[in-house]
C-alpha cells in the first residue's frame, strides 16, 4: 500500500488532521531515494575483492623484481588503511558508538585483510614464527579482538574469532555453510569447547560488566555454533564419553533457550531447537534401532514438539 | 476469496506505515495508539527465525505423518489411481488442518501455515502427476502443475507456492522447446519474450487489483517481477546461453562432450544483449526510483563483466580482482561523498525501511568468509585446520 493510500485511509477515519496529511503527504513526495545500503554493499564487496586480488597477486611473481615492491605496496596500503581508521576513530566508550566517518570502518576492514594476508606470507616465505604455526592465526587474532573493542566494530569481532578458531584448527567459512576440522580427534573437539568456553565465559562477564554488551550477540551466533557443533562431534564419534556430551548438548542447549527468552533474540531459540533436534535423533536411533514406524511417528512428534516450541515464545 | 482476511492484511500494512512515521515524528505517540485502536490486526505475532524453524520443522512433522500412514498402508503404491487418491486426499486434509489454524490460532504466514500451503500444493500436484499417464512429456507435466500451483497461489497469497508455479511454468515452457529440432536454437528468444510478457501480465493484473488485493499479493507479486527480469536477463546473457547451450547439445554417439562449449549462433547479439539488458535496468532504476532495478542492474553489470573475463582472460585472476575491487571502492567512496547532500532525488542517509540488522549479518559473514579463506591460502597447509584435518594444531604454541 502506497503512503498516499494510508493517508486517504487515515484521513477517512478522522484519525489525522488534513493539515498534517498534507505535510506528511507532501514529505513522502519529496523523500529523496536512499541508496545507503547499496553503496555500503558495492563498497564492502569492493573491499574483499581487492584484499582477496592482493593476497593472491603476494604469491605471484615470486622471483621477479616486481615482487618485493609488490610486498612494499601492500604493507603500504595495509598500514595506510589503518592509520586512515585511527585518524578518524570514534570516541573509545564502552556502550555502543555511531562511526564518525563514512569511510573508517571500512578501512579498518580492509586493513585487517590486508595484514591477514602479509602475516600468512611473511610466515610462508619468511618463517618469521619459525615452527610456532599457532602464530600466524592466534596473532592476528588478538590484535582483531582488541581493534574490535577500539572501533566497536562487530565485523573485526567475527574477524577476530575466526581467526581464533583457526587456531584450535577449525577453519569457518560461513557462506559456504562450511566448518571444516579432524572432528574426529578427540584433542580438536576438546580445544574448540574450551576455546568456545572459555570465549562464551568472557563474553559474559563483559556484558555483566557493561563492556561492549551488543557484542554478546556475535559472540553467540559465532562461537556458540563452534561450541554446539563440537558438543554434536562430541556425542558423535567420542563414544565412551558419549553420555557426558548428551548431557552438556541438553545443558547448552538449555543455556541458549534461556538466553533467548532473556534477550527475546529467537535467533538463539532456533538454535537450541535445531541442534538439539539433531542430538536427540542421533541418541534415538542409535540406541532404540526404531522400526519403520517408530521413526516415522518419531519425526511426526518432534516435528510438532519443535513447532509448538518455537511458537510458544510469543506468547511471553 | 482469500484464505486470509484481507481487510486485516490491509490493516497490518496501515499500522506498519504509522509505526515509520511515528519513528520519523510525523505523528504523535497518541495518534499511532488511536490508529492502532481503529485498524486491528487480530494475527499472531511471530519472529522471522520462529518462522523459519517452525516452517521445516512442520515439513518434517508432515513428512513423517505422511511415511507413517503410507507405512500403515503398504500396497497402495502399486495401484496408481489408489495412490493418486491417497495423495489428493492428504492434501484435502492439509488444507482441513491450515484452516483450523488460520480461524482458531489467528495464523498468518508464521511458518507453519507456509508450510501446510506448500506441502498442501505439492501433494495435490504429486497426486495430478501419479494421474497422468506414464508416457507423458515432462513439459506436459509442468504445465499441468501450473494451474493447481496458481490457485494456491491466489488463494493463499503464498510467495513460495507462487515460485513454485512461476517455476513450473518456466521449466514447462524450457523443456517443451527442447522437443523440437529447432528447440534450442530458439530457446533464449523465446524465454526473454515470455518473461516480457509474463512481467506484463503481471503489472497489468497488480494495477487492477483492489488496494486490499494489491496489499495481499504484495510480496507474490513483487518475486513475481524479480523472477521475470532474472530470466530475462539470463536468457540474453553470452554466458548463460553458449554454456547451455554447450550441456543441451547432442553428443554423437561415441564422442565426448567437448571441454568448452562451442560458439553459438548469433555471438554479436548476445554480447550485446548481455550488456544491454542490465544497463537497461540500470537507467529504469535511477529514473524511476525503484530499487529491484538498480539491484538487478548492478547485478546483471557485475555478471556482464565477469561473462567477459570468463571468456577472455586478459589479465591473471589476482590483478583482475585488484582493478575490479578498486574500480567498486572508488566509484562507492565517491557516491557516498557526493550524495552527502540529497541530489537530483538520491540521498546517502538510511531511510527507515533499510534492512540495517540484516547488513549488518551479511557484513559479518562476509568477513568471517573472508578471513577463513584467506587464512587458508597459504600454498602449503603448515598450520592446523589444513587438509590434513587439524591434529597439528594442538602443539607449538
Amino acid at each position: 500500500m502506497s503512503p498516499i493510500e494510508s493517508l486517504n485511509h487515515l484521513r477517512e477515519r478522522g484519525l489525522l488532521p488534513d493539515e498534517q496529511a498534507k505535510i506528511i503527504a507532501d514529505i513522502e513526495a519529496k523523500r529523496p531515494f536512499s541508496l545507503h545500503w547499496e553503496l555500503r554493499s558495492v563498497l564492502y564487496i569492493g573491499i574483499l575483492l581487492l584484499s582477496s586480488g592482493l593476497g593472491l597477486l603476494i604469491y605471484e611473481n615470486y622471483d621477479s623484481l616486481g615482487h618485493l615492491t609488490i610486498l612494499g605496496g601492500i604493507s603500504v596500503l595495509c598500514a595506510g588503511a589503518y592509520a586512515y581508521a585511527f585518524r578518524v576513530r570514534p570516541p573509545w566508550s564502552p556502550g555502543l558508538v555511531q562511526s564518525a566517518s563514512p569511510f573508517g570502518d571500512y578501512a579498518l576492514v580492509l586493513g585487517c585483510l590486508l595484514f591477514l594476508s602479509l602475516i600468512g606470507y611473511a610466515q610462508y616465505e619468511y618463517t618469521v614464527f619459525g615452527t610456532r604455526y599457532g602464530l600466524v592465526t592466534f596473532v592476528p587474532a588478538v590484535l582483531f579482538l582488541a581493534l574490535a573493542y577500539r572501533f566497536d566494530h562487530r565485523g573485526v569481532l567475527g574477524m577476530g574469532l575466526t581467526a581464533l578458531m583457526a587456531w584450535v584448527g577449525v577453519t569457518v567459512r560461513p557462506l559456504d555453510l562450511y566448518i571444516k576440522t579432524n572432528f574426529f580427534d578427540e584433542r580438536v573437539i576438546y580445544s574448540a569447547l574450551a576455546l568456545s568456553g572459555a570465549v562464551l565465559g568472557a563474553a559474559w562477564l563483559l556484558q555483566r560488566r557493561g563492556i561492549k554488551p551488543h557484542f554478546t550477540f556475535t559472540y553467540l551466533l559465532v562461537v556458540g555454533n563452534l561450541l554446539l557443533v563440537a558438543l554434536l562431534a562430541g556425542l558423535f564419534n567420542l563414544e565412551p564419553m558419549r553420555f557426558v556430551f548428551a548431557v552438556l548438548l541438553m545443558g547448552a542447549c538449555a543455556l541458549f533457550d534461556w538466553y533467548a527468552r532473556q534477550e527475546q533474540s529467537l535467533l538463539f531459540g532456533l538454535m537450541a531447537a535445531v541442534y538439539g533436534f539433531i542430538g536427540l535423533s542421533y541418541l534415538f536411533f542409535t540406541y532404540t534401532n526404531p522400526g519403520f514406524y517408530s521413526s516415522t511417528f518419531y519425526l511426526l512428534a518432534t516435528g510438532v514438539g519443535l513447532v509448538v516450541y518455537l511458537l510458544a515464545y510469543r506468547r511471553r | 476469496m482469500r484464505a486470509y482476511n484481507s481487510i486485516h492484511v490491509q490493516n497490518r500494512a496501515l499500522r506498519q506505515q504509522a509505526d515509520r512515521w511515528q519513528r520519523e515524528g510525523l505523528i504523535q505517540p497518541d495518534q499511532r495508539e488511536a490508529i492502532r485502536q481503529a485498524f486491528p490486526v487480530p494475527f499472531r505475532e511471530s519472529n522471522v527465525f520462529a518462522e523459519l524453524g517452525s516452517f521445516v520443522f512442520t515439513v518434517l512433522a508432515v513428512g513423517g505423518a505422511y511415511a507413517f500412514v503410507l507405512l500403515l498402508i503398504n500396497g497402495i503404491i502399486d495401484n496408481k489411481a489408489a495412490f493418486a487418491g491417497f495423495n489428493g486426499l492428504v492434501s484435502l486434509v492439509l488444507v482441513f488442518l491450515l484452516h483450523t489454524f488460520i480461524r482458531e490460532a489467528q495464523f498468518y504466514r508464521n511458518g507453519p501455515d507456509n508450510a501446510l500451503v506448500v506441502m498442501a500444493a505439492s501433494f495435490l500436484v504429486t497426486a495430478v502427476n501419479i494421474a497422468l499417464p506414464d508416457s507423458a512429456a515432462l513439459w506436459l507435466r509442468c504445465l499441468v502443475s501450473v494451474p493447481v500451483l496458481l490457485a494456491f497461489a491466489i488463494y493463499y497469497g503464498e510467495v513460495i507456492v507462487a515460485f513454485m508455479a512461476l517455476a513450473s511454468f518456466f521449466a514447462s515452457f524450457f523443456t517443451g522447446f527442447l522437443e523440437f529440432d529447432w528447440g534450442r536454437m530458439a530457446l533464449p528468444f523465446m524465454l526473454m519474450v515470455v518473461s516480457l510478457l509474463l512481467k506484463w501480465v503481471l503489472n497489468n493484473v497488480q494495477s487492477r487489483l483492489t488496494e486490499a488485493d494489491q496489499t495481499y499479493f504484495a510480496d507474490a507479486l513483487s518475486m513475481g517481477e524479480w523472477v521475470c527480469l532474472i530470466v530475462l536477463a539470463a536468457a540474453g546473457n553470452y554466458f548463460v546461453v553458449r554454456e547451455l547451450n554447450g550441456l543441451l547439445a547432442d553428443v554423437p554417439a561415441g564422442q565426448a562432450r567437448p571441454e568448452v562449449a562451442p560458439q553459438i549462433a548469433l555471438p554479436a547479439l548476445f554480447w550485446v544483449l548481455t550488456f544491454l539488458i542490465p544497463a537497461i535496468y540500470a537507467y529504469l532504476g535511477l529514473t524511476r526510483k525503484n530499487r529491484m532495478y538498480v539491484i538487478l542492474g548492478a547485478l546483471g553489470l557485475a555478471g556482464a563483466t565477469s561473462t567477459v573475463r570468463y571468456y577472455f582472460p586478459l589479465l591473471p585472476l589476482s590483478i583482475h580482482l585488484t582493478l575490479i575491487g578498486t574500480l567498486l571502492i572508488g566509484t562507492a567512496a565517491m557516491a557516498i561523498r557526493y550524495l552527502r547532500q540529497p541530489r537530483f532525488g538520491f540521498t546517502d542517509v538510511p531511510d527507515g525501511e533499510s534492512p540495517r540488522q540484516f547488513f549488518l549479518n551479511s557484513e559479518l559473514l562476509s568477513v568471517m568468509q573472508a578471513t577463513g579463506t584467506t587464512i587458508n591460502r597459504q600454498p602449503d597447509m603448515k598450520f592446523g585446520g589444513g587438509d590434513f584435518g587439524g591434529g597439528g594444531a594442538g602443539r607449538d604454541y
